[in-house]
């Protein structure tokens, strides 16, 4: 089993590095490309939703990225100390209604949801904890 | 990421080369926003140097899209990436947005 962490602070200059970071490992996991590009974007989301909606003070806080790889199988342990946000519960974008009338929303959620084969949400200790996996077969 | 305009018959192209993202989607946001103020509403998106895209820039495609068909125009986009296309794909985009393979079949 192979198993790499990050931390980054809640500023979006941070995500650089975290693509940065994340294109490494893949590289070295020998990660298909396609699905770096999938993993990218449903962490870009994540992430970016922790930093622009998450907190109500000024501070600085931790977001944690946990990876580990085995039998084909990603798995990603986010954890963040924002205000709770279960991405389970959240809406869905309206694809049948005509493109004028579409509201501009949720898609990035979409996209997570599609793209991850299992997820899993936890509050625990005032923390969110949220387990992504994907599957490379 | 960089942006690069020409125009071909009634056609805006714009060719979008390397990664379009949450730290860069506002600039293609507002120079399609320019061009659809300014009555240029036949557009399309050249993809085939785009690397990634995030559901900022989809989100961006999508509001252009409503943006030009509302003023009878059009928004095309063409030679996407295979990675690229997966994700078009899985974000249901592939029945929203007429998408050509080159750039010579959209400005057709």
């Amino acid at each position: 089993m192979k198993e790499k962490q990050i931390t980054i602070a809640n500023r979006i200059d941070q995500l650089d590095f975290m693509v940065t970071e994340l294109e490494i490992l893949c590289e070295e996991w020998e990660i298909p490309m396609n699905i770096s590009i999938n993993l990218n974007l449903v962490l870009e989301e994540l992430v970016t939703n922790i930093i622009f909606y998450g907190y109500e003070d000024q501070n600085e806080h931790e977001i944690n990225i946990h990876f580990t790889f085995d039998d084909n199988r990603i798995e990603i342990v986010l954890v963040d100390d924002a205000k709770e946000f279960n991405l389970l519960l959240a809406a869905e974008p309206e694809f049948n209604t005509p493109i004028e009338e579409m509201k501009i929303g949720g898609l990035g959620i979409h996209l997570v949801k599609k793209i991850m084969n299992e997820i899993k949400y936890e509050r625990s200790d005032n923390k969110n904890i949220l387990k992504l996996v994907k599957n490379l077969n | 990421m960089e942006l690069t305009d020409s125009k071909k018959g009634n056609f805006l192209i714009i060719n979008l080369v390397g990664r379009l993202d949450t730290s860069n989607y506002g600039e293609l946001e507002k120079k399609l926003l320019t061009f659809i103020e300014n009555g240029e509403n036949h557009i399309v998106v050249d993809c085939s140097e785009m690397v990634y895209v995030s559901s900022s820039g989809l989100r961006v495609f999508l509001m252009a899209l409503k943006k030009t068909t509302s003023t009878g125009g059009k928004l095309y986009l063409c030679a996407l990436q295979e990675n690229i296309r997966e994700i078009f794909e899985i974000a249901g985009f592939t029945s929203i947005f007429t998408i050509f393979n080159t750039q010579e079949e959209a400005v057709k």
